[in-house]
């Protein structure tokens, strides 16, 4: 098993599509899923680095885990659905908690999936999603969805985050280019919000590299050497 | 689906422990190398040595050999049991009371070595102390809210440590300083050596039994909510994902890479590698499940049984028999660390054959590709699935136990054709990809032979490529082969690179003759005859010059004036030689002289007259059949003309014997031209054939390169030709106004004035006149010009003398004479400009020396 540098978790009330935007990643298509259970894991290979991605559950039975999912985290992604309120709201009463956990340097995205039902250009299909188009294309209904969460409540709750987090605004990420709005079904911005996320968490995984060196002791290398190995005797 | 990881197996029966004694049920089990314990419900301690024995089918029985039994008198269950094998000791907790028995004898070894008021206890397996004499415990106290740290010799115990905690704790695991437990909400990790904790997560342990299970170095299985079994480190993080249990889990138990878990109805069985199910068992009154240095032990409460594991390969082999392929090769990649290094790489590398062969069947090439490659696959492997591709001299034999079960390619497609020629295509670019690597180190033959075959049975346009280029075809088994399909072009080609040119040749000659049928090449022909141009070998040269220029003798002859400039002296064509045989084809003769004289430029005195013969005969011929196209006759004498006027090595005498008697008057013009007879050459042009621009024409290329007076000597006779005062007429005398005034910078004009009869106008010659006087205007001004530099040139030089005459000589018996160094004994002298005073007489005899006159000039400014 590799060993991960850094670890990414994705929060959300259950049903916005954690699975699906995880999975649209991973595997390029957006096929069923079931309600996951627990939370699921994955390995991506960033260059040279290894990044953890959980998808945690978004169900009431499983929030007790989050903190521990969260634990040490360098990139927690917040997710509502953007047809759904409630599930806006959630994450600032429920989960922003959970990540209390994380690493003092975590980095927060929010992100309002199935953009697809109320935004035209978010549900053309990415080229390279045409070629897992089903069959029989699903008509596209004219009648686009109620858009219940609009992006500048995302860019208020992530500077809410920051408050919360008690971090000056100027020294983060700016809103704007932290909140997101995605579809798992299309695979609109999908890439973008991952690869992102792994670009700007990098910086930190040498940070702790070049930390963990100095304070690491290396076995070969003080053989023999000075009053240390005295009591050897 | 699943796989078969576990076997269960009866290990101690019913009517070994308490036959129909209905009350009495197993508390606890112990296992300790062959040592079984068990502990009862009243208070007795059972003692077996397991036996385990492999049956002639691979599987695997226990057989159990009862020992002495205990009974410990308190009427109370025996709740845990843990052996210390290397105190010799079990640790039995009975009453809320830890005592030791002795592990052969249980004899309860007395006082001292008892620990009161305890709950339940856990054995450090990783403990930081490493004193093989004692074993460290942790106690869960009856005392509210403490838990306490222990260490058991053999016949004592000590406390270490006393901690409160702020619940109730219910389950304990311990590794290092790490404790994890279950708390009456949640779980946490607590570090007993500092006294730092770690909140894992919220579990209701009033509502269910918590599960806390050491699964390895820090790391603990936990049951969590919605019948979870998560994992935490003792770092408070998880590392994998959880494992997905029933609700109502009452114990777990790990055997790397397997978590297993016990139901009331199931023992379920998931992978830590990738958290799947793997495999379920139907078991009823399941009570206790725990594993034991990699024994897993499941018990009712009267029966005991083994979950013996399966051979990895077994498990390996079952699930790529069902075609898992990603779960084969996780599980072999979890046991990289338990197996020898070069074991698992041939295990790993053979999983990876066998998984690549499985994708394969299904026609799922890329992957199966990335198996093959990663699993370093012996190619031919691969191309013997294939029927007939493999060399008939090849000495592979597949491997054994086979990868597949594939017999051959029409097994594994069921004959379906579409997908034979996906096969083929994907075997083509595999072969055609790796055949430059590594992977065809020894056995390159097999695999050029095969991918030859495959490229010509489905007609590949890169079948030339390959014989063309390098390549190790073995030939006698790919000739019967571009036989069967038709390509012959190819076969030859292939004989070419074996070195066998002659057969090559006869092959492509059966094609052009249409002996054999092959349309890989419209123009072989043109091919064959550049092939013999640039073979060295002249034997083959010589061989087919004869089909080759009965073909056609004007590509044909190409097979003599292709070849290389720079071509070896031993296999330089001779021509002589070459003339000699082209006798026979009378156009390729004229070519390859052509070559000689007009392309390579050989100075060679019969070259050129045999094609000046060669020309002059075939427009002879021509000329005297009937029915001559004009066109073809004018070209053929424009390439006679041309070239007696442009090559002067040919027997001028010889030719104009040959050519007096025919109409050719201005090819014998030109041939008198060369033998400088040029009255004669004008008297033709000008009298019998009346052609001035001709005439003009003979003037200026015969004058060039020759200098201005030969010139002029033709033009004046060109002009008395015209002017000859026996054969004046009108026509004549056009034609001498006309050059006079056209090439007036030619002629002498007093000599033309001279000449010119008196009755002729001035407006008739006014061009000529123009231009004569001009040009005496030009000389006239020219010598103007250098008369006048020449004064200005002497004056400079006057000016010198005067300015070296301006100085005083002295002049004495001491000073000696430059040039012969004897003094002076009279006062004549020459004085050099540069100061140098010499004897006069020397300075003659200086001067008669000097036979360049500039020198003199320079040197002597004498007095
Ligand atoms: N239209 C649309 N539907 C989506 C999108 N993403 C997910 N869904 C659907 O939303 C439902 C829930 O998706 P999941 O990915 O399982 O949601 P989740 O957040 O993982 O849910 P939990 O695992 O229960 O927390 C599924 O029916 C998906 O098909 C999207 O971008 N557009
Ligand atoms: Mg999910």
């Amino acid at each position: 098993m590799k060993k991960p540098d850094v670890k990414l978790v994705i929060l959300g009330d259950v049903n916005v599509g954690k699975t699906s935007l995880l999975h649209r990643y991973t595997e390029r298509r957006f096929k069923d899923t079931v309600s996951t259970v627990g939370g699921a894991f994955f390995l991506k290979q960033w260059g040279p680095y290894n990044i953890s991605i959980w998808d945690t559950a978004g169900r009431e039975q499983f929030h007790g885990l989050g903190s521990m999912y969260c634990r040490g985290a360098a990139a927690v992604v917040l997710t509502y659905d953007v047809t759904n309120w409630q599930s806006f709201a959630e994450l600032e009463d429920r989960f922003l908690a959970l990540t209390d956990t994380a690493s003092a340097d975590c980095i927060f995205a929010i992100v309002g999936n199935k953009a697809d039902l109320t935004d035209e250009c978010a549900s053309v299909p990415h080229p390279e999603a045409e070629r897992d188009a089903c069959p029989c294309p699903s008509p596209v209904s004219t009648t686009k969805s109620h858009k219940q969460v609009v992006k500048e409540d995302a860019v208020a709750l992530y500077k809410r985050i920051l408050k919360y987090k008690m971090l000056e605004e100027k020294q983060c990420q700016a809103a704007e280019a932290m909140c997101f709005e995605t579809s798992a079904k299309s695979g609109y911005n999908v890439d973008l919000l991952f690869e992102t996320l792994f670009d700007m968490v990098v910086p930190g995984i040498l940070r702790k590299r070049a930390e963990g060196l100095s304070q690491t002791v290396d076995l070969m290398e003080c053989k023999g050497t000075g009053p240390k190995s005295s009591c050897c005797y | 689906m699943s796989i078969k990881a576990f076997e269960l197996c009866l290990a101690v029966e019913r009517d070994l422990l308490m036959g129909d004694k209905a009350r009495i049920n197993i508390e606890c089990i112990e296992c300790c190398g062959k040592n079984l314990y068990i502990g009862t419900n009243d208070c007795f301690i059972f003692h077996f040595l397991l036996e385990e024995k492999s049956l002639a089918n691979g599987k695997q029985t226990f057989s159990v050999q009862r020992q002495p039994h205990k009974y410990l008198g308190l009427k109370k269950p025996v709740n845990e049991l843990k052996a210390a094998s290397a105190l010799n000791r079990l640790i039995v907790l009975c009453d809320n009371t830890i005592m030791l028995v002795n592990m052969l004898s249980l004899d309860l070894i007395p006082s001292g070595s008892k620990i009161k008021g305890v709950v339940t206890f856990t054995v450090n397996e990783n403990p930081v102390s490493g004193d093989p004499f004692c074993v460290e415990i942790c106690v869960i106290s009856i005392k509210k809210r403490t838990i306490q740290i222990y260490m058991v010799y053999e016949d004592k115990v000590q406390i270490v440590k006393e901690l409160s905690t702020p619940e109730q704790p219910s389950a304990v695991s311990l590794d290092g300083y790490f404790l994890c437990l279950a708390f009456t909400t949640q779980y946490i990790i607590l570090n007993y050596n500092t006294g730092t904790s770690q909140d894992l997560f919220p579990y209701d342990s009033e509502e269910k039994k918590p599960i806390v299970k050491r699964v390895g170095r820090e790391e603990f299985l936990l049951a969590g909510p919605g019948g979870l079994g998560m994992f935490a480190t003792a770092a408070g993080v998880s590392q994998r994902a959880p494992v997905h249990w029933s609700e109502n889990v009452i114990g777990a138990a790990v055997c790397y890479p397997y978590v297993l878990a016990l139901d009331d109805g199931f023992v379920t069985i998931h992978s830590m590698l990738d958290q799947q199910l793997k495999q379920t068992l139907s078991f009823r009154d399941g009570h206790i499940l725990q594993d034991f240095e990699g024994k897993v032990i499941l018990a009712t409460t009267k029966e005991v049984y083994m979950l013996v594991p399966l051979p990895l390969e077994r498990q390996i082999q079952d699930l790529l028999a069902s075609q898992r392929v990603e779960e084969a090769i996780v599980l072999a990649e979890g046991a990289r660390r338990t197996i020898p290094k070069d074991k698992f790489q041939v295990l790993h590398r053979r999983i990876l054959q066998q998984s690549g062969f499985i994708l394969f069947g299904q026609l799922q090439f890329l992957e199966a590709k990335e198996y093959f490659r990663k699993g370093h696959l012996d190619v031919r492997e691969l191309i013997s699935l294939y029927p007939l591709l493999l060399p008939s001299t090849s000495t592979f034999t597949r491997c054994h136990p086979p990868l597949h079960a594939f017999a051959d390619l029409n097994h594994l497609t069921q004959g379906d054709h579409n997908k034979i020629i996906k096969c083929k295509q994907f075997l083509i670019s595999y072969l055609n990809e790796v055949r430059t690597t590594d992977v065809a180190n020894g056995c390159k033959e097999d695999v050029d032979t095969a991918l030859l075959k495959l490229y010509a049975e489905t007609g590949h346009e890169s079948l030339l490529d390959l014989v063309a280029s390098e390549n190790s075809c073995v030939l006698v088994d790919c000739v019967p082969w571009l036989e069967k399909y038709h390509k012959y072009f190819a076969l030859g080609l292939l004989y070419h690179y074996n070195r066998q040119d002659d057969t090559a040749i006869q092959i492509w000659i059966k094609i052009v003759n249409r002996d054999l049928q092959d349309n890989t090449r419209a123009d072989l022909f043109e091919y064959i005859v550049d092939f013999l141009s640039f073979c060295s070998n002249q034997e083959l040269v010589w061989k087919y010059a004869d089909w080759v220029l009965q073909q056609n003798e004007k590509i044909g002859v190409h097979i003599f004036t292709r070849r290389p400039v720079n071509e070896d002296k031993g296999v330089k064509l001779n021509p002589d030689v070459v003339i000699k045989y082209l006798h026979k084809y009378p156009q390729a003769i004229v070519f390859y002289l052509e070559h000689l004289v007009l392309d390579r430029n050989i100075q060679k005195e019969a070259f050129h007259t045999h094609l000046a013969v060669l020309y002059l005969e075939r427009f002879l011929d021509l000329y005297s059949q009937k029915k001559h196209s004009s066109d073809e006759l004018s070209y053929v004498r424009g390439k006679l003309r041309t070239f007696l006027q442009q090559s002067s090595l040919y027997r001028v005498h010889f030719i104009l014997g040959k050519i007096k008697d025919t109409q050719l008057d201005l090819e014998c013009a030109i041939l008198y031209g060369k033998l400088e007879e040029h009255d004669k050459a004008m008297n033709i042009l000008v009298h019998q054939l009346k052609d001035f621009k001709a005439a003009e024409d003979y003037c200026i290329w015969n004058s060039k390169d020759r200098d201005f007076s030969y010139r002029q000597k033709l033009f004046h006779m060109l002009l008395s030709t015209y002017m000859d005062p026996l054969l004046t007429s009108s026509e004549l005398s056009v034609a001498a106004v006309d050059l006079l005034n056209s090439h007036a910078e030619v002629f002498d004009a007093t000599w033309v004035l001279r000449l010119v009869p008196d009755n002729w106008s001035m407006q008739l010659l006014c061009p000529f006149l123009i231009e004569a006087m001009r040009k005496s205007m030009h000389s006239t001004r020219m010598s103007q010009v250098a008369l006048a530099l020449a004064h200005s040139e002497n004056l400079i030089y006057k000016h010198e003398k005067l300015k070296c005459q301006a100085e005083k000589v002295m002049l004495s018996e001491k000073k000696g004479c430059q040039l012969c160094h004897n003094t002076f004994n009279n006062p004549e002298f020459v004085w050099y400009s540069n100061g140098v005073p010499v004897h006069t007489h020397c300075a003659m005899k200086r001067n008669k020396n000097l036979t360049d006159m500039k020198h003199l000039r320079d040197a002597s400014n004498h007095t």
